[in-house]
């Protein structure tokens, strides 16, 4: 009979509708960085904030603000200082009746655990900060979140990195992850080879002896198993932190054979790692998550630094400025670097405001535009809005922020780094280089969101049921 | 030579190579240790300073050579000034005292470092003649850091030479020795303590120099090769610059061969090395004093 | 008044104030008290190897992190351990250890001493570092379950309420250092004091030297091991910083500025240090500066320490007020 089959394809019709429908909803994004909304940023200058004062909006930025990391410190002040700005100048935001202004207030934490709960607490008992951004050192920000819960006030987690801050035994729902995570970038990079760039097979880990560098290669590995199993893994070193004297590991490196180096290290493990490899006469690439720091890159030169793979949260495929509002927003920034600003943040460092700087100064975005539409500093308002929220970057990239475990779902970047005269393909506007002394970003590849989902805990009782994409 | 001996004998190069770097900010604090009891925390920060300089130089007059001449004294002048105002002080009041004054020294040098120099890491770069590798029976191994080698050698024969045969050296000696009895035949103790602890901040910024170009110049460098270097005197013993030498080489071999065969193991091996050494010989290797 | 009413009535305030704190000062400073605390017990402990037995350590950390350790081991592997077990099983794990380094270590004084205990533990600190599977690495072990204190069937009080623990805190540290004290106070006090000032001497009045030293070096390890398990439980976070070499000079640059030669001059040293530590991250990012200059000036001139100022005041003061002192100075 007819009425059966045309049943079945209403049925069927009406489903493809809603899963159509669904895609479309849920691929608009619940709010996005608007370039022309930004406001005059021509008075900003680093070393001279105009910090508020009075009823505010408190955002306690903790990182090392002395020692020898102290620059650390320098580059979220900067980042959080500048989207703090900008927002102040638009008048601030509206929240449980009144307009108020940001106020970043910088917390010391010296790379101690003592002392990052100390000035945790102080934020949060004296200065009676809305927020705790941070931080350099996933252990440090572990002690922040155990603060922000016993407290109850939001933590922002955007420079930490490792998966654990947000299983079963740290869990805070108070905290929120905007950053990338370790398994994710893992995995992103064995999909750059074995999807994308499909050519290198052996590969050679060699990570910093912390939970930090085995997540991150255990991500990898992850990452090879899934999308590149012709992959070789001729073998895997873990260094301890500081090292002075990279050269045995180096050594076996090259007499392995292996094609490719994959390595998490940060400065300046990183920087050693790289200038004594180059000295050795190594010349192969170094899958990296930090190789991108640009007096290091100077220092090795454009030959040295050429074909390095690296791993970004801010990355943007076809080219950085596809729209007049990111050639704006790139330029007032620059154009302030190049005229205005004093040391410290006169140096290379600071050029451009994207990578890092980029990503940070995005995610505090996010944090205020959550703020403004809860419409209170109130954290049970903020988490409700925030919780499967998304929001969309200067750059175009949207994060999702999963409901259950907290951690962004995003779409990452594998950057390519290629001479000056290749790097019009991402640096798409004059002078079409990102700097003449040193290979930098060329081609920049896009990993979808869904290839590369962050960790999820599954023994976390708010995500028993739930699937990495977070239904 | 084949593949596998010539990695195996690389790893031996590199192990000498980091030897030495460990002998050259060793030695220096050995001599001032051992010979005038003083404990120096702010050794390595005068190493540290010394590549600084040496960043300054180049910066300005672009010669790795002159920069090797000059950041190592000024770095002395420096070191000498602090022996003569402040730890001269402090030398009644024993280790503890010392320690307390060197490691105030040392922050004020870390903070001074980030006052002119900033939070970032400087580039360094090897010089244009000792760049390149040298293809050795089939190892291919980096001029510099065989540069590295052949000057700590140097070092280590001309100290030794001043230190034993030359009549100075003798009076360096004797003073370390005795230093009432020393004063007594009517020598200036006071002056040759001085010129002891110079020579030794001296070599420690010849070690901040030579290691510039391979090392990342940032304010923690200091905090990076400090524990290294006390590992080394305490080990060698105090006061000796052949259990300097002997200590610096073993643990560069440990470091380097530890990698190769049990690189799980590799950060402990030093540490260990020092323990089962002093828990046989608490004064070190060749060490006498006290 | 006689003095010693004087001192009943001071005694009685400060304890009143130590009673009320946490009500008259908020959470925030109850938390840095509890740290002085700690710190005071800890530099107390490794003065007395220093100023009572003239043995100076550069690795005294090994003890309070393995108390620290000990603690945190056992309270995230016995799910259901109470809270002083907890603590005593950290006290053992310093005092272990110190049992084991002991017969090397009281055969040597002096730099060897000194070296020795900055090798051993350096040794525990890339041990610490290198297995991560047990001691957590760089991250160090954390987030385990505070337990109550509890007499059972009577009271049961959380831990985790900074208030309540600051009283748990103040009770065991203060016990502590009272016990230490009490043991300068003791013949076996003034043996220690003997050993630092002529140790063949006190060899041939009869006392068996390295056995001598021996339980002062027990004695020591084990309070600084109370020192670190309270830190642990605290913190409810310990990592190898506790083990770092720099953990090691705080109760060096802590004896010093308060005072090497006086009992009390630890505590003292604390407190300054306490509070030296709230106005620089307060107000300064350049911490090493102000730090670095504060320690070569006190150093430099006052190397009596906070103590040793006020010993010479008072003496000052006495000679002055003296009968026929004043008179005697003048001329």
């Amino acid at each position: 009979m007819k009425p059966p089959r045309t049943a079945l394809a209403l049925v069927i019709f009406t489903l493809l509708l809603l899963f159509g429908a669904a895609d479309a909803l849920a691929a608009a994004p619940k709010a996005a960085f608007d370039s022309d909304k930004m406001a005059d940023m021509s008075d900003f200058d680093p070393n001279n904030p105009v910090i508020p004062t009075g009823d505010t909006i408190k955002i306690a930025v903790v990182a090392s603000f002395s020692g020898p990391a102290a620059v650390v410190g320098q580059i979220y002040f900067i980042s959080v200082q500048w989207a703090a700005h900008d927002i102040n100048k638009r008048g601030g935001i509206m929240v449980d009746g009144k307009r108020k202004m940001i106020e970043v207030i910088k917390a010391n934490h010296a790379s101690q655990p003592a002392e990052t709960k100390k000035v945790a607490e102080r934020m949060v008992l004296q200065e009676k900060v809305h927020v705790l951004w941070g931080t350099d050192g996933s252990h440090l920000m572990k002690v922040i979140n155990q603060v922000a819960d016993k407290y109850k006030v939001i933590a922002h987690t955007t420079a930490a990195l490792s998966d654990e801050l947000y299983d079963e035994t740290s869990f805070s729902r108070y905290s929120f992850m905007s950053s990338f995570s370790t398994e994710q970038i893992g995995r992103a990079a064995a999909y750059y080879y074995g999807k994308v760039r499909k050519k290198e097979k052996k590969f050679y880990i060699l990570g910093q002896d912390y939970l930090f560098g085995h997540s991150l290669a255990d991500g990898f590995k992850k990452g090879l198993k899934e999308y590149y199993p012709e992959a070789v893994l001729l073998g895997e070193d873990y260094h301890p932190l500081f090292m002075k004297d990279f050269a045995p590991y180096l050594q076996k490196i090259k007499a392995s054979g292996a094609e490719v180096i994959f390595t998490g290290d940060w400065i300046p493990d990183a920087e050693n790692l790289l200038v004594q490899a180059r000295q050795m006469g190594i010349t192969l690439p170094f899958a990296n998550l930090f190789l991108d720091e640009p007096n290091m890159l100077h220092r090795v030169g454009v030959d040295g630094t050429s074909g390095l793979v690296h791993v970004s949260q801010y990355g943007s495929e076809g080219g950085f400025f596809k729209t007049p509002g990111q050639t704006k927003a790139y330029k007032a920034w620059n154009t302030l670097w190049k005229t205005k600003w004093a040391a410290p943040y006169n140096t290379r460092l600071y050029e451009h405001g994207t990578g890092n700087i980029g990503s940070y100064i995005q995610q505090t975005y996010w944090l205020l535009s959550v703020i403004e539409r809860a419409g209170s500093t109130d954290p049970e308002k903020i988490i409700k809005v925030w919780e499967g929220d998304s929001y969309q970057l200067l750059n175009g990239k949207v994060l999702t922020m999963r409901a259950c475990d907290h951690k962004a779902i995003q779409d990452l970047h594998v950057e390519e780094y290629v001479p000056p005269a290749k790097q019009r393909e991402s640096f798409n506007i004059a002078p079409y280089f990102w700097y003449e002394g040193t290979s930098s970003v060329g081609p920049s590849v896009m990993i979808p969101a869904k290839s590369v989902l962050p960790k999820m805990d599954r023994t976390l009782a708010r995500c028993k049921d739930k699937s990495e994409a977070g239904e | 030579m084949d593949p596998t001996t010539a990695m195996y004998v690389a790893q031996g190069v590199h192990g000498l190579a980091y030897g030495m770097l460990l002998f050259l900010v060793a030695s220096g604090l050995t001599m001032v240790f051992g010979m005038m009891g003083i404990l120096n925390i702010a050794h390595a920060s005068f190493f540290m300073l010394s590549a600084y300089f040496s960043y300054q130089v180049l910066a300005v007059f672009g010669s790795f050579w002159l920069a090797l001449l000059v950041a190592p004294v000024v770095a002395a002048v420096l070191g000498v000034l602090c022996e003569r105002l402040l730890l001269r002080r402090v030398h009644a009041f024993g280790h503890m005292g010392e320690l307390i004054l060197t490691v105030g020294i040392s922050l004020v040098i870390l903070e001074g470092v980030k006052v002119f120099w900033g939070t970032e890491s400087l580039p360094i770069h090897v010089p244009a003649i000792l760049e390149g590798r040298l293809a050795l029976g089939g190892l291919d191994y980096p001029v510099y850091r065989l540069f590295v080698i052949g000057l700590a050698l140097v070092v280590l024969g001309v100290l030794a030479a001043l230190l034993y045969t030359t009549r100075l050296g003798m009076v360096v000696r004797a003073a370390v020795s005795d230093s009432g009895m020393v004063n007594a035949l009517g020598v200036n103790v006071p002056l040759v303590f001085m010129l002891v602890f110079g020579t030794g901040t001296w070599l420690a910024g010849v070690a901040g120099v030579v290691i510039a170009p391979i090392l990342t110049v940032y304010p923690g460098l200091a905090d990076q090769m400090g524990m290294d270097a006390f590992v080394v005197v305490v080990t060698g013993g105090l006061g000796s610059l052949w259990g300097a030498f002997l200590v610096s080489v073993i643990l560069g071999e440990l470091n380097a061969y530890g990698v190769q065969f049990v690189s799980q193991l590799a950060p402990v091996l030093m540490f260990l090395f020092m323990a089962i050494v002093l828990a046989f010989r608490p004064m070190g290797l060749f060490g006498e004093r006290e | 008044m006689t003095p010693t009413a004087l001192r009943w009535i001071g005694g009685s305030l400060a304890l009143a104030a130590l009673l009320a704190y946490p009500y008259l000062f908020g959470i925030y400073f109850t938390n840095v008290f509890v740290t002085f605390g700690i710190f005071a017990l800890y530099a107390v402990s490794f003065n007395l190897l220093l100023g009572f037995t003239g043995l100076l350590s550069f690795g005294h950390a090994m003890f309070f992190g393995a108390g620290g350790y000990g603690t945190a081991l056992a309270l995230t592997h016995f799910k259901s351990l109470p809270l002083l077990p907890a603590l005593v099983i950290g006290v053992a794990a310093a005092v272990a250890l110190a049992l084991v380094l002991s017969p090397l270590m009281v055969r040597v004084s002096g730099t060897a001493f000194s070296m020795l205990h900055l090798a051993f533990a350096q040794l525990m600190y890339v041990l610490a570092l290198k297995l991560r599977a047990v001691t957590g690495g760089e991250d160090g072990i954390g987030g385990f379950r505070i337990p109550p204190f509890r007499i059972p069937g009577l009271v049961s009080v959380d831990m985790k309420d900074p208030s309540s623990f600051y009283y748990f805190a103040a009770a065991v540290l203060g016990l502590s250092v009272f016990v230490l004290w009490f043991v300068t106070k003791t013949p076996f006090g003034s043996v220690m004091v003997g050993l630092r000032d002529n140790p063949n001497r006190v060899a041939y009045l009869g006392f068996r030297v390295p056995q001598t030293k021996a339980v002062v070096y027990l004695l020591s390890a084990g309070f600084a091991g109370v020192a670190g398990a309270v830190y642990a439980l605290f913190q409810n976070l310990v990592s190898a910083d506790a083990l770092h070499v720099l953990n090691s000079f705080t109760p060096v640059t802590m004896t010093m500025i308060g005072g090497v030669g006086s009992f009390f001059g630890p505590i003292l040293g604390a407190a300054i240090f306490g509070v030296i530590s709230e106005l620089t991250s307060r107000y300064t990012e350049r911490v090493e500066l102000v730090v670095g200059l504060i320690l070569i000036l006190v150093i430099m001139y006052a190397p009596q320490g906070f103590m040793g100022f006020v010993n010479a005041a008072r003496a000052r003061a006495r000679a002055r007020f003296a009968p026929g002192g004043a008179t005697e100075l003048v001329r």
